[in-house]
């Protein structure tokens, strides 16, 4: 318990230092959203109106004391560009990247843990070397040219086997779950792809290791062949580090797979932050970081509880040290 | 691999059964199925997997033959275009994504355009100025509505302009020289009394600053839109897509054909082009030249189409810098740059453009004859200038991304041979709008000047140009202040051949919208349809 209110303290306190980090970083940028508003051919007056207007020649500590306080109401801000509120532009976006990236971990983790498992047993020098260059080949595949040949080989309209569409979301959302399925199945496959290669080697290398642990020693000295000692035994020794991987990836992917949503004209969150950099809307702009930021450091978090949960050992050697002793 | 670990299960098997110890008998018997079970493992991910995937294409079916039967019902085109409005709000944010969906569609002008460029009549059916330019009375149609129910009357005209010069709105500075605009409910008129003769006025009034708007309507023109137009906006998500559907309270003669317009707004080219291919757009507008060759190959499916346009791809010089006001190294690459090459490399629909009006504007005349493409000329003006390829001179070009890198580089390359070293840029747009347009801070700037009718940028030495000479600021006040087209056609054509032997620039192409459609599809504008697109005629028969 000590243990959870000492994490929820520092992630208040890094979401503060992120919170100040956004909002200085943002105001280096050269630009600003008033002469975006205004436009090429409009008089130098206009754009002092609109930056009076749209409070941008306040001062620094104000706009930053006003975004916090809003933020700790839970209130994002209204984009200055769009007119709605940040956090229901981000839930709308939301709901294409998540199912996206949730969807390329799931193929990714189908992908990577067996085949890891598998290139961690195989015990031939041509077989391992094998694994090996698949691994390097995934893990190496541009995320553009892998989502290209996606698209090449399974598009309606221009690919071999006809099937997926290869752009955009459909209008109705999710209340067509089927179209939207479809719509998401060739960019969470190019992603699963790629991700499934790197935690095919993260399998591999964390079975590797626990394979030369005692733990297994033990457990083919009662009797377990070496495949079975190193998946039951290493295998579940290697689970607290696959899940802290597993839940770093998930993290960057949400930015991770921007690239894959522009080849896909997918309307999600990477694509959304690069208009609104682009644009000059601050506002949106520093709650969109905000709230990733944050995501990451939940994440960080739940890993960390995870871990706990899943090696009893980290609990005795924290809050109950005295058992011990 | 399957074999060995076969043989090793069978002596476990054997070695454990012979214990006597229980524990370590229940332990044995479950590890021979271990290696099988990650092997069930994937098996059960794939067999979801497909499940899903067979789900969903099943779901897709169905879906489709939904919206077949309802493109029965009331007709559905979707179009797919570039740029995306960030927002519908016409009267205070800038942007031709904004003007191209909204103008003709869901809000109306006082005047409108045509395809040629030409001011034809909208709100106002007709109209006529005084001798000396100063009073213009515009005749409005009967019974017009807005797409809420209300009237729309000469109050709503008057108030609309009247607002946008008091509350300064996009664009109000190109109605300076109005002194004040009168409604007269009763005669049905309009009457906008100027302080100095403009022959700007009518078609200034065709883009923004001449819309009408329904000043008893109360919404959102952030994500609303209320107009007179023949489509209303049912449903906006911004730098996504627009839905438009036939307005039912329509008046006038340009009735909607298609009941429900989606724009789709697909930024990344390929993306764009698979849309096209796969049947979810009908229409792609613009579709990048080099990628419409399959589209133009299969011509019993498609059609492409270039279309003229306004758009001027100016490669100004900075003719205040240090380095750039020297008229005879702007000169110099005037004659380095090999146009030819450069329309090629994209495709070849874009026109040759020798000075600062294209075509669809008026005071055009082909210029392209006055800085030919002539290598020995450009080095012996470099060498008088003091400069040659063992000693080249160093110049900056900065430009915004959305060109994409190929002409930074082509250039580069052009203007190599002649000694200048050209370090290229390419910022986020905003980033440019600062540093050059704003701050002034640059040597070349390449940007597409879109705008029609824009030529008072070459008559004022603030703008980012910093171009000044006072022929042509004489010659085009008197454009402005002519009473007939023709004379001002004639002072427009007479000062833009000034600026362009001037070089404070090199035009390095008007470029053309190439639109590419599905067999079917009638109606859809060609010319200038990157800032007007008015859809109304529009129709799509599956084929």
């Amino acid at each position: 318990m000590r243990f959870v209110i000492r994490r929820l303290a520092l992630f208040a306190v890094a979401l503060f230092g992120i919170s100040l980090v956004v909002f200085v970083a943002l105001r280096i940028l050269p630009g600003d959203v008033a002469s975006i508003m205004a436009g090429l051919n409009s008089p130098p007056e206009r754009v002092a109106a609109l930056r009076e207007q749209l409070g941008l020649n306040r001062s620094l500590p104000a706009q930053y004391a006003d975004w916090v306080s809003a933020l700790c109401h839970g209130d994002f801000g209204t984009s200055v560009l769009t007119g709605r509120s940040v956090g229901a532009q981000v839930g709308a976006r939301a709901q294409v990247t998540f199912p996206l990236i949730t969807l390329g971990l799931l193929i990714a983790m189908a992908l990577g843990i067996p085949l890891g498992c598998a290139a961690a047993l195989a015990r031939k020098p041509a077989v391992r070397a094998a694994f090996h260059v698949v691994a390097i080949i995934g893990g190496s595949v541009p995320a553009l040219w892998g989502g290209l040949l996606m698209i090449l080989l399974f598009s309606r309209g221009s690919g071999l086997i006809a099937v997926f569409p290869s752009q955009g979301f459909p209008q109705a959302g999710w209340s067509d779950p089927g179209a939207a399925m479809m719509s998401l199945i060739l960019p969470a496959c190019t992603v699963g792809i790629i991700v499934g290669a790197g935690l095919m080697r993260y399998t591999r290398a964390a079975l590797a290791q626990t394979a030369q642990s005692d733990a297994v020693a033990m457990a083919m000295a009662c009797g377990m062949t070496r495949t079975q000692a190193i998946l039951r035994v290493g295998l579940r020794l290697a689970t607290a580090q696959l899940v802290s991987v597993i839940g770093l990836t998930f993290a960057e992917m949400i930015t991770g797979v921007m690239v894959i949503e522009n080849l896909f004209a997918l309307p999600g969150i990477g694509a959304g932050l690069i208009t609104d950099v682009g644009n000059r809307d601050l506002i949106a702009v520093q709650s969109e970081l905000f709230m990733l930021a944050a995501f990451f450091l939940a994440i960080g978090l739940i890993v960390d509880l995870l871990h706990r949960v899943l090696d009893p050992r980290l609990q005795s050697a924290g809050d109950n040290a005295e058992v011990n002793a | 691999m399957s074999e060995h670990t076969g043989a090793y299960d069978n002596t476990d098997a054997t070695t454990t059964s012979a214990s006597t110890d229980a524990s370590l008998e229940s332990r044995a018997k479950t590890p021979q199925r271990g290696p099988k079970r990650w092997l069930w493992v994937i098996i059960a991910a794939i067999v979801v997997i497909g499940i899903v995937i067979a789900l969903a294409i099943t779901g897709r079916k169905g879906s489709d033959t939904n919206t077949a039967s309802t493109n029965n019902a009331d007709s559905t085109v979707t179009i797919g275009l570039k740029l995306a409005p960030t927002n519908l709000d016409i009267r205070n944010t800038a942007g031709s994504a904004i003007d191209q969906i909204l103008i003709g569609n869901v809000y109306e002008g006082l005047v409108a355009r045509d395809e040629n460029n030409q001011v034809v009549p909208a709100i106002a059916k007709s109209w006529e100025h005084s001798a000396d330019g100063l009073t213009y009375t515009f005749h409005l149609n009967e019974n017009m509505t807005f797409s809420n129910g209300d009237k729309l009357t000469a109050e709503d005209v008057a108030w609309s302009i009247n607002q946008l010069i008091k509350n300064q709105y996009h664009d109000a500075d190109s109605l300076n020289m109005v002194k004040s605009v009168a409604a007269d409910d009763d005669a049905n008129t309009v009457t906008i009394t100027l302080n100095t003769a403009n022959s700007n006025l009518l078609w200034t009034l065709t883009g923004r600053p001449g819309l009408v708007f329904d000043k008893d309507a109360k919404y959102d023109a952030k994500t609303e839109a209320i107009g007179s137009g023949p489509y209303t906006v049912a449903k906006f998500v911004a730098n996504d897509s627009i839905t438009l559907k036939a307005n039912a309270n329509y008046w006038g003669s340009h009735k909607a054909k298609t009941a429900t317009i989606i724009v789709r707004y697909l930024a990344d080219d390929n993306a764009a082009v698979n849309a096209l291919k796969s049947g979810d757009v009908q229409v792609l507008a613009p579709i990048t030249e080099n990628l419409a060759e399959p589209f133009t190959a299969d011509s019993a499916h498609y059609t492409v189409k270039a279309g003229d346009d306004t758009d001027k791809y100016v490669l100004a010089f900075n003719n205040a810098g240090e380095k750039t006001s020297d008229k005879r190294v702007r000169q110099a690459i005037r004659y380095a740059i090999n146009h030819k090459e450069l329309i090629a490399s994209r495709g070849g629909s874009d026109k040759a453009l020798g000075g600062p009006i294209p075509s669809l504007d008026p005071g055009y005349e082909d210029l392209t004859n006055l800085y030919p493409y002539d290598l020995d000329k450009a080095k012996a003006l470099m060498a008088q200038a003091g400069y040659s390829e063992d000693k080249p001179l160093q110049l900056s070009l900065t430009y915004a991304n959305i060109y994409g890198t190929e002409l930074g580089d082509q250039l580069r390359s052009q203007l190599q041979k002649i000694g200048i070293d050209l370090k290229v840029n390419v910022v986020e747009f905003s980033t440019w709008l600062q540093d050059v347009y704003t701050n002034k801070d640059y040597d070349l700037s390449l940007v597409d000047h879109n705008e029609s009718h824009d030529f008072y940028q070459w008559a004022d030495p603030t703008y980012y140009y910093g171009y000044d000479n006072k022929d042509v600021q004489d010659l085009y006040a008197k454009a402005i202040a002519a009473t007939s087209d023709e004379e001002r056609d004639q002072l427009l054509a007479q000062a833009a051949k000034v600026v362009s032997e001037d070089a404070p620039a090199d035009w390095l192409f008007n470029y053309r919208v190439t639109t590419a459609w599905v067999k079917g599809v009638n109606g859809f504008p060609v010319n200038l349809n990157q800032t007007l697109l008015p859809l109304y005629n529009v129709t799509y028969t599956k084929q």
